[in-house]
């Protein structure tokens, strides 16, 4: 405890103390005030190692100094609104205890050629976000059912 | 094969057949019955006489001398055949439907399919009935243990190289092979090694081949060199190896090569422009009409949902047998392109607006209420239907103009005598004749199934056909007479060897070609041909070989209701002009403050002069009668739905004569039908040819001298005539490829 202190202070004094709060706020530590499950994170991810970033900017963390099973855990890039499914597929599998490969390995190993680029779930987040088929009336990219093509009067 | 596996066979097969055995040894056929097959005439108790069965199809048979019918007997039922028929022929009127891939009714018999195998008895081997002659007395057995043996082998040699692509096969649900092998094959296989497969060749951009599907019926190559008269397809190779093809990399440059489509009893030859569209179980049909051409070949639409699909022969031995051409088998994606959907206005600054109904009749009612009426001009186009060409003739009378023709009928056009446009030998008539003249015309691009017709009977009767007009394609044998109506004088006057031929000919026939309509001495031409008819006998009570060729579907009919104009010069003074659909009549004598109005379906050449566009429903679209050269009225029915906010032909005028103030006294098709019923009553006897009533021997000669200039060429591209084939992809490429 003593040594987090001392580093605070010392990054308080590089960078002043307008900086040094921004940051804070960015990395969460005031969210994780009223935050339970932010609290805990932030106290985990002391003594553990980070093992990588993924493209959304949520980070991985290791420790297997802990409890076997609760080793490896999550710190979302959003402090407000974070799920489980911001994970992307590549890190999923290390997440689980699925694979020990990290999510940058598997990226490393197998390039992913096609696929839809991977979205959280956004039930729940509004209309615009809920999925409609081709050919429904909220869908904006409409079907074109035109079967047939007029003539054009600008053209020759 | 191992040479052990073959000696186990070798063994397996010197051993009796015990019951034991079979658990083991795959059986050679499914139905256990047909394993042992004996002869039938060992069933000992005869079996009680079969109920009485129709032909197939409900066909006739025609006995042209009733003294020569025998009798044979199918399944043990008698049937009286005419002389000359085959065992399957027989067994058809019998009503016993035999398999078969190579069989065409059409075509010459080649029986290398063995798929037609019946049992005839007294016979040591199962016979091919397509080509085995029916004798008197004959037993033909086509239901007994050997014959269905015979099928169920055929049939599995037939699929040893057939893949098994039914899935992505075009031909997929009315493929004979898969309805033949549902009904007759075995419903297992023992076929284990590995298929044979073909080079797929090059037919051109309306036949597609999948060759390693070919059964090797022959059909193909028969229909090229016997229908269609060119020799492009042919067989290659022996054995395992034949195949059909191009001896050497060719396209197919036939007019009717699409029916190689519909005789291939496989998915070898499917159409291109069709492939991988849709299933044929999804399709509606429509029995209609083609109107791309003045023979009105009887033809079924296929459409899904709002769509034309493809275009499909009808039988109608009358008219087109069971082919038609290929323009009016692939024009069908022009209906969906380049079309017209709401009404336009051409603003003042040159530029079309979109407008509802009522702006654009009120400002058409507005300006034709304004002209002279000798001012007002109406053209109907070549694909107008009869029951809208009478409604504007109506409309145009009323507001008292009588300027009012139909394109393609030249500049003043002679509707007096029926019998001078039509073609009064009928075109099945075509098939008694035994000498052609044909004058001015190119049968092979201006009617194909017209020109197919005589095609068939110069390959049957060897008759002689004599053309006068420009060097052009003929695909049988005929004479080039000369270029111009000078050798129409010689051949009158008797100077001319072709009149030998004539006099010989027991039934002569002439063609004139519609070309001559656009003549200036044309009624001169007529002259001449008429006394060249009253010399050698061409019309006689029993035989009329007069005959004009018509290219435009609505030709006919135009001149059944009167549609002649008043003066031929009425264009250069129009100040206002209707055009109904009218895209080939020349408007650069139109002055310019002449307002046009331009009612059709595409926007071909005339809507960019015209000032109000009302869009129009396509022949697919609506019912309408036509007359087709030969003077049969047809009607088609509509297929598909209208496009956008498009109309009837007729219904467009009516609403126009009610908004100028004149209304018109119908309103539904069967009151414009009853008002054709005054003018030509012929239109209405539908699908009934109404011959004419008055020779055309009763024309007046005319004064007029003959020019010397040469007869011209009235249809340049076979595949683009009208708006909507101008208007298709699949025609313009063929116009490259395949134009010669």
């Amino acid at each position: 405890m003593g040594s987090v202190v001392r580093n605070a202070l010392n990054s308080i004094k590089e960078k002043g103390i307008t900086n040094f709060f921004r940051e804070l706020r960015q990395q969460g530590y005031l969210n994780a005030l009223l935050d339970g499950n932010l609290m805990q994170t932030k106290i985990h991810n002391i003594g553990a190692t980070l093992v990588g970033v993924d493209k959304f900017g949520n980070k991985y963390y290791e420790n297997l100094k802990v409890q076997y099973g609760r080793h490896r855990w999550v710190e979302y890039a959003s402090k407000t609104r974070y799920n489980a499914s911001q994970v992307p597929p590549e890190w999923h599998g290390w997440l689980h205890f699925i694979t020990d490969r990290t999510g940058d390995e598997l990226l490393r190993l197998k390039p992913s050629r096609y696929g839809a680029e991977h979205r959280e779930n956004l039930t729940g987040q509004g209309d615009e976000y809920i999925y409609h088929s081709k050919g429904h009336a909220l869908n904006s990219g409409q079907r074109d059912w035109t079967r047939y093509e007029s003539w054009q009067p600008t053209k020759p | 094969m191992g040479l052990s596996l073959l000696a186990s066979r070798a063994l397996r097969l010197s051993r009796i057949p015990s019951r034991a055995t079979q658990i083991f040894l795959r059986p050679i056929v499914s139905t256990r019955d047909l394993n042992t097959p004996e002869p039938a005439t060992s069933a000992a108790p005869p079996p009680p006489p079969p109920p009485h069965r129709h032909p197939v199809g409900g066909a006739r048979v025609h006995f042209p001398t009733p003294d020569d019918a025998i009798e044979v007997f199918v399944d043990g039922f008698a049937v009286k055949i005419p002389k000359g028929f085959t065992v399957l022929q027989a067994c058809e009127v019998a009503g016993v439907d035999i398999p078969r891939f190579c069989y065409h009714d059409r075509l010459s018999i080649a029986g290398n399919c063995r798929m037609c195998l019946v049992e005839v008895e007294k016979s040591p081997k199962p016979v091919a009935s397509c080509a085995m002659p029916a004798l008197p007395g004959m037993k033909i057995k086509t239901d007994t243990p050997i014959a269905k043996k015979a099928r169920e082998g055929v049939m599995e040699f037939l699929l040893m190289n057939h893949p098994l692509d039914c899935p992505i096969c075009d031909q997929g649900g009315e493929c004979d092979l898969q309805d033949q092998s549902m009904a007759f094959g075995s419903d297992r296989g023992r076929f284990t090694e590995m298929k044979r497969s073909v080079v797929d060749k090059n037919l051109g951009p309306l036949v597609k081949t999948v060759m390693t599907r070919c059964i090797q019926c022959t059909r193909c190559v028969r229909f090229a060199s016997e229908i269609a008269g060119v020799q492009d397809l042919g067989m290659l190779g022996r054995g395992s190896g034949e195949e059909i093809g191009t001896y050497v990399e060719k396209l197919m440059t036939s007019e009717l090569s699409g029916n190689v489509i519909d005789i291939c009893p496989v998915g070898a030859l499917t159409s291109k422009p069709f492939a991988f569209k849709a299933r044929n179980w999804e399709l509606k049909g429509t029995e209609t009409i083609d109107v791309t051409d003045a023979v009105g070949s009887n033809i079924r639409i296929d459409s899904r949902g709002p769509e034309v699909m493809r275009v499909l022969p009808r039988l109608n031995e009358d008219i087109n047998e069971e082919w038609i051409s290929d323009k009016t088998r692939f024009f069908y994606d022009g209906l969906k392109r380049q079309r017209l959907n709401d009404p336009m206005i051409r603003g003042p600054d040159g530029r079309f607006k979109t407008v509802s109904w009522r702006d654009a009749l009120a400002i058409v009612a507005e300006v034709v209420n304004q002209v002279k009426p000798e001012e007002i001009v109406g053209v109907a186009g070549k694909l107008s239907d009869a029951e809208s060409m009478i409604v504007l003739k109506d409309f145009l009378n009323k507001m008292g103009s009588n300027n009012i023709w139909c394109e393609g009928n030249g500049p003043n056009p002679n509707a007096d005598l029926r019998s001078g446009y039509i073609m009064n030998t009928s075109i099945s008539g075509l098939e008694q004749a035994d000498a052609f003249l044909l004058v001015g015309t190119q049968p092979r691009v201006e009617a194909a199934m017209v020109n197919a017709r005589i095609r068939k009977t110069v390959r049957a009767t060897h008759a002689k056909v004599g053309y006068i007009g420009p060097p052009t394609d003929f695909n049988y044998d005929h004479q080039n007479l000369g270029t111009s109506p000078q050798t129409l004088v010689e051949i009158a006057e008797g100077r001319h060897p072709f009149s030998a031929t004539l006099a010989n000919a027991k039934n002569p026939v002439i063609i004139l070609g519609a070309g001559i309509f656009e003549r200036m001495d044309k009624d001169a031409i007529f002259t001449v041909v008429n006394a060249i008819a009253k010399k050698h006998n061409v019309v006689r009570p029993d035989w009329n070989g007069l005959n004009t060729l018509l290219i435009n579907a609505a030709q006919a009919a135009a001149l059944d209701l009167g549609l002649v104009p008043e003066s031929d010069r009425s264009i250069e003074s129009a100040k206002f002009i209707y055009l109904m659909g009218a895209d080939d009549v020349s408007l650069e004598k139109l002055p310019n403050d002449a307002f046009v109005v331009y009612q059709g379906h595409h926007g071909d050449r005339s809507v960019y002069r015209a000032n109000v566009i009302l869009p129009a429903s396509a022949f697919t679209e609506k019912e309408g009668t036509y007359a087709n050269t030969e003077g049969c009225a047809q009607t088609t029915l509509p297929a598909v739905p209208i496009v956008g906010d498009a109309r009837d032909d007729w219904k467009i005028i009516r609403a126009l004569s009610e908004v100028a103030g004149i209304q018109l006294p119908y309103d539904s098709l069967g009151g414009i039908r009853s008002r054709i019923r005054t003018v030509a009553p012929n239109l209405l006897e539908i699908d009934e040819r109404v011959p004419a009533t008055f020779s055309n021997s009763l024309r007046p000669e005319s004064s007029q001298k003959i020019k010397p200039e040469p007869f011209g060429v009235t249809v340049e591209n076979f595949y683009m005539t009208d708006a909507i084939t101008r208007a298709s992809k699949i025609m313009a490429q063929c116009s490259a490829l395949l134009k010669k």
